[in-house]
């Protein structure tokens, strides 16, 4: 019987719970999406892995303590005669040596312009070895033979648009080194949108290794034991800490690094979702509440004929099971279509995923329905409980405008605790020393000031809009006046309404505070303490002195400037190790380059062979000007150094440490110094600014992978990398305000609904249907204002937070937006307009009698 | 039929002082075909300023349809109707609702008022929505006629059934219109609190010369009238003047005696 009248009730308000669905499969829809892309993405490489990995794999000894080899760095070696060694173990069938190394660049020597991706998967360069799982076979051409040939993957000669005979330049740390393309090699798997690059064994050696060496050793058994028996017979054979890894291993380690670059859209996605179902809840929260409002005689009827309380509970919960059900499989496939999205977007971008092979395993069927069912369910329950509190007969002589209890006290109090706890938190990581301490306070206190608002929200509906909506009856008459009372009259549904679209707006004005504080901190730090006019940045391959060369050459220029940068250890004077980052920098560096704010002692110290640490590196670890430390650069270089300055926070160079390059040569043989991946250089006395940019672009030209900038464009590449994240974040922030449209949408049509009779009424006693419409738009348009005023309000503290904790992490400036917060508030009233056109079309199309005669 | 409609034609002058609204076979029909249900059949009526009309009628008679296309709310199938000078037969909705506003009074059976204003503001609503501002003097003689000085700043819910029938009666003589109607006013009350309302209705045409015009069922509210018109089948069948609720009584009696012979 119950499911009959839940079922009936469900398809009389097809319209109100569409609205609902929609929150629900958009929920969903990201979920699963997310689910079935990262499926997709670890199959593939699962499998391209699994096709490719040797059984046993010889790689260089792991380096000490986790020193992160940097791009650029010389790759670690194994010697060649290893190869033999590994063949040798019983079982194997063959070992081959493998040269791949990362710190090479592709260029097209015709056109001087970079060959294979810029951005995101890597351009490996290697010698051709015929393994039994090679990824690639040659379909046109033949293998690289001799010092001139080269074999290049057939993706990537299509992007580049090169073919067999055409020039290709490999450009590393030791120059530049010109190939013919002799044969074209396509991917057997999954190209995971690698640029591949393959000469002769030899010649590898030689170009990109510097000597006759392999980076690895890549064994296969013969099929008569198992991996793990060769691995630890290989191990025994090999020794000397070189590590050896089996296929699985491999796989798994792929399959790690793969991940951490998926992560981040995963992540992404997984906000989108969240935002989607926190902004879905309150709109499903609303549309229970508003269904059980209108059904409240129904109820009262159901409950006097002896219906009792769980039944009413239940009734109303299996509505929103359904509702729950539905939408979730409607998300779920709409989540296929995301996922497939996302799939032509990682193929854009170079990533060859098949959405063909798209990976719909339980999981996805798991968490959708999950989310899905489960969102609806606790939304509805809320309301549900309240309708069956309802006395039977005060239910019955309800005339369909439920009074709504005012915000009570318990309300009232634990949202001032939770916001006063959360503003609280909010200006202890604004005071935390540590930007970590800080961002732990911050994000605790942006939970709890969200919450604090919702929870407060009934309560301010009725406060801030007597505000607000005090100037509608001056400027609108009586619409503007009835639209005020209107919005007040219902304060917790008034609130649940705009807290949907207060944390989209909140999202919006704390990033935007955000990143225009960091474009203004950079721009700032770059005035105050950058002296060089041009930064030269290279890509993933190592500067070269012909680079330098170049630079310093070009006329207009005055000197160029480059720093080398360690992961140094530095030993204190009690006897512990600490890491630091340290640049070591030539003399011009101090001089005229940059000006870093300093702390005590003096810059010039550190040209006397002194060293120069950051204010927090010195202060958590107690040290000052004239203590001695000894300082471990990489591979066990170690030198005893005072300390001659400390440099105060600034942003531009974190807490880096610095020496001066002539002291660091003492310690560090030039055969371990690392080369630069960043360079300066500064203008002479003199010199036209933009012509020199120019004779630099021309005098670089040759090395696409390098870029030039003017402290102009440094800053707007600072900018635009903001802007990256930014758009990110209105993408989800785009989102979550189309839900809260939505939401604002339902909350008006049932209004509307709720009030026919008055409507009926004021059109009888002579309303025209102008200032009608006008009534119910000023309403909606209070509705949005006053969540956008909460938005702002918490957008700003989030913010502002936000900056202080980074103050140390290069945002030391705070910059509101007050365009941003302007164009925010104007587009709520924008919102509030469009979602209020259908409800109003629709109560200016009501038959005033018919209104009237409703009950 | 009805003899008042020989002797008076609403487009002559002068004849505006005596007629505050009237119909002219006015005709009103629900669906086509065989399902047409004719409420309102070929009628002819005159309503006399500052009079107390009462109409009656068993349900289903069109005593409520006849209302509704004198105020203006619904429409007719055929003839013309005017409020005062005014023909409403063909005026658009904006007219139509500028009409109401300005010429027309209305008290429902319930829900008469907004929820989110107060009886003041109930009251004065009218003459809000056209932008008036309303005639204090006036304003304090009405609230003092019905009775509800102490309450002006309550809200509907704060105040009984007949406290908030008498804010409807301040509301629809606030703004002055030429004509009131009420449909069953009374009906939703006890008989106490009829009687108080009915007898401010009565006060409102003695003493302030309004027009009224009443739908009911009930016999002793028909009673408080000055003329009574009886309708059957979308058909005015009789009048009476001078009411009082026995005679009404009686005659409603003879009436479904005459009907079911």
């Amino acid at each position: 019987m119950l499911l009959k009248t839940s079922l009936r009730s469900f398809f009389a308000h097809k319209g109100r719970m569409a609205l609902s669905l929609i929150a629900v499969v958009l929920s969903v829809a990201f979920v699963s999406g997310t689910l079935v892309f990262s499926n997709t993405a670890t199959s593939t490489f699962d499998k391209l892995f699994a096709a490719t990995a040797s059984d046993v794999s010889v790689q260089p000894p792991k380096p000490a303590d986790d020193e992160d080899p940097q791009p650029g760095d010389k790759p670690e070696t194994v010697p060649a005669a290893l190869a033999q060694q590994v063949a040798a173990v019983p079982g194997m069938k063959t070992a081959v040596g493998q040269v791949m190394v990362h710190n090479a660049t592709l260029v097209n020597p015709a056109t001087n312009k970079l060959v294979g991706p810029t951005s995101g998967a890597p351009t490996l360069v290697g010698n051709w070895t015929d393994t039994p799982r090679n990824p690639v076979t040659i379909t046109s051409g033949h293998a690289p033979q001799g010092a001139g040939e080269l074999v290049l993957d057939a993706d990537t000669a299509k992007k580049a648009e090169l073919g067999l005979g055409d020039k290709l330049r490999i450009d590393n740390a030791g120059g530049k080194h010109e190939f013919t393309i002799a044969g074209i090699a396509t991917f057997t798997t999954t190209n995971p949108g690698a640029a591949l690059a393959f000469l002769d064994t030899a010649t590898s050696q030689q170009v990109l290794l510097g000597e006759p060496a392999y980076t690895s050793i890549e064994a296969f058994g013969d099929g008569s034991r198992s991996n793990d028996q060769l691995k630890a017979d290989a191990l025994a054979k090999v020794g000397g800490g070189y590590q050896v890894k089996t296929a699985a291993e491999q796989k798994d380690e792929n399959n790690k690094s793969i991940g951490s670059g998926l992560n981040f859209m995963k992540y992404a996605m997984l906000g989108f979702a969240g935002v989607s179902l926190i902004v879905g809840g309150f709109l499903i929260i609303n549309t229970f509440s508003m269904l059980v409002a209108q059904r409240t005689r129904e109820i009262g009827l159901l409950r006097a004929i002896g219906g009792s309380r769980r039944q009413v509970n239940r009734s109303v919960l299996v509505e929103a099971l359904i509702l729950g059900v539905l939408g979730s499989t409607l998300g779920i496939g709409v989540g296929l279509g995301i996922a497939v999205g996302l799939i032509k977007l990682m193929n854009a971008i170079g990533m060859d995923l098949k959405a063909s092979d798209l990976q719909i395993g339980p999981d996805v069927f798991a968490a959708g329905y999950a989310v899905g069912i489960l969102i609806t369910v606790v939304a509805a329950w809320i309301p549900a409980r309240r309708a069956s509190r309802i006395a039977p007969m005060a239910a019955l002589r309800d005339h369909g405008t439920p009074a709504e209890p005012r915000a009570n006290v318990v309300r009232t109090v634990l949202g001032l605790l939770l916001t006063a706890g959360g503003g609280g938190l909010l200006v202890l990581a604004a005071k935390a020393e540590k930007a970590a301490t800080g961002g732990q306070y911050l994000g605790l206190g942006v939970l709890l000031t969200l919450i604090g608002f919702v929870v407060l929200g009934p309560l301010l509906a009725t406060s801030v809009i007597r505000v607000l909506g005090a100037l509608l009856p001056a400027l609108f008459g009586p619409s503007g006046k009835l639209a005020q009372r209107n919005a007040m009259r219902n304060p917790r549904r008034t609130g649940a309404t705009a807290a949907a679209l207060m944390i989209g707006l909140a999202l919006v004005i704390a990033s935007s505070v955000f990143s225009s504080s960091a474009v203004t901190s950079a721009s700032a730090q770059i005035d105050r303490s950058v002296g060089v006019d041009y930064i030269i940045s290279g890509g993933r391959t190592a500067i070269t002195a012909e680079m330098l060369d170049a630079v310093r050459r070009t006329p207009g220029i005055d000197h160029v400037t480059s720093e080398k940068d360690f992961d140094a250890k530095v030993q204190l004077p009690d006897g512990q190790t600490k890491r630091t980052g340290l640049a070591a920098v030539p003399p011009t560096f101090f001089g005229t380059d940059f000006r870093l704010p300093v702390a005590s002692g003096a810059v010039e110290s550190i040209g006397r062979g002194s060293l120069g640490i950051g204010e927090n590196f010195a202060k958590d670890h107690n040290l000052k000007v004239g203590d001695s430390v000894t300082v471990t650069y990489l591979k066990g270089h170690t030198q005893v150094l005072q300390v001659g300055v400390v440099f105060a926070k600034s942003s531009l160079y974190g807490d880096a440490s610095f020496v001066d390059v002539a002291t660091m040569a003492k310690a560090v043989p030039a055969a371990d110094v690392p080369e630069p991946r960043t360079f300066f250089a500064k203008a002479a006395a003199g010199a036209d600014a933009a012509k020199t940019l120019t004779a630099l672009e021309d005098a670089l030209k040759e090395y696409p992978q390098l870029s030039v900038k003017d402290q102009a464009g440094y800053k707007e590449l600072v900018q635009s990398q903001v802007n990256t994240l930014l758009y990110l974040i209105y993408g989800l922030v785009g989102l979550s305000i189309t839900v809260a449209v939505l939401g604002v949408v339902n909350t008006l049509a049932l209004s509307v609904v709720e009030r026919t009779r008055e409507i009926g009424l004021l059109r009888a006693i002579g309303l025209s249907r102008r200032q009608l419409r006008r009534m119910i738009r000023l309403e909606s348009v209070v509705i949005a204002l006053f969540g956008a005023v909460l938005g702002t309000g918490l957008g700003l503290a989030w913010g502002v937070t936000v900056q202080r904790v980074l103050r140390d992490q290069g945002l030391g400036e705070l910059s509101v937006p007050t365009t941003t917060i302007a164009i925010t508030l104007v587009s709520s009233v924008v919102i509030g307009l469009v979602a209020a056109l259908v409800p109003a079309f629709r109560a200016g199309r009501m038959n005033v009698l018919a209104a009237i005669a409703t009950d | 039929m009805t003899t008042a409609a020989a002797v008076y034609d609403p487009q002559l002058p002068g004849g505006a002082s005596a007629v505050a609204a009237s119909a002219r076979q006015v005709t009103k029909a629900y669906g086509s075909g065989e399902t047409k249900v004719t409420a309102l059949d070929a009628v002819d009526v005159d309503i006399q300023r500052g009079r107390f009309t009462a109409i009656m009628g068993p349900s289903g008679s069109g005593k409520s349809t006849l209302m509704h296309c004198l105020a203006g709310l619904d429409t007719v199938s055929g003839g013309r109707i005017w409020i005062g000078d005014t023909e409403i037969t063909g005026l658009k909705d904006k007219q139509l609702t500028r009409l109401r506003r300005d010429k027309i009074g209305f008290i429902f059976q319930a829900f008469n008022l907004l929820p989110t204003l107060n009886a003041l503001e109930n009251i004065t609503l009218p003459m809000d929505i056209a932008g008036r501002k309303p005639d204090q003097a006036w304003l304090d003689q009405v609230v003092e006629t019905v009775g509800l000085a102490g309450r002006l700043k309550h809200r509907p819910t704060q105040l009984s059934g007949g406290q908030q029938q008498r804010v409807a009666v301040a509301r629809a003589l606030a703004a002055r219109p030429e004509i009131i109607f009420g449909d069953e006013p009374t009906g939703n009350l006890d008989s106490r609190a009829g009687a108080e309302v009915l007898t401010f209705l009565r006060r409102s045409v003695d003493e302030l010369g309004q027009t009224m015009v009443m739908v009911t069922h009930d016999p002793v509210a028909a009673g408080y009238a000055d003329r009574v018109l009886f309708l059957a089948d979308g058909v005015i069948v009789d009048e009476m003047h001078a009411p009082t609720a026995d005679s009404v009584l009686e005659r409603m009696r003879r009436f479904d005696g005459k009907r079911t012979s």
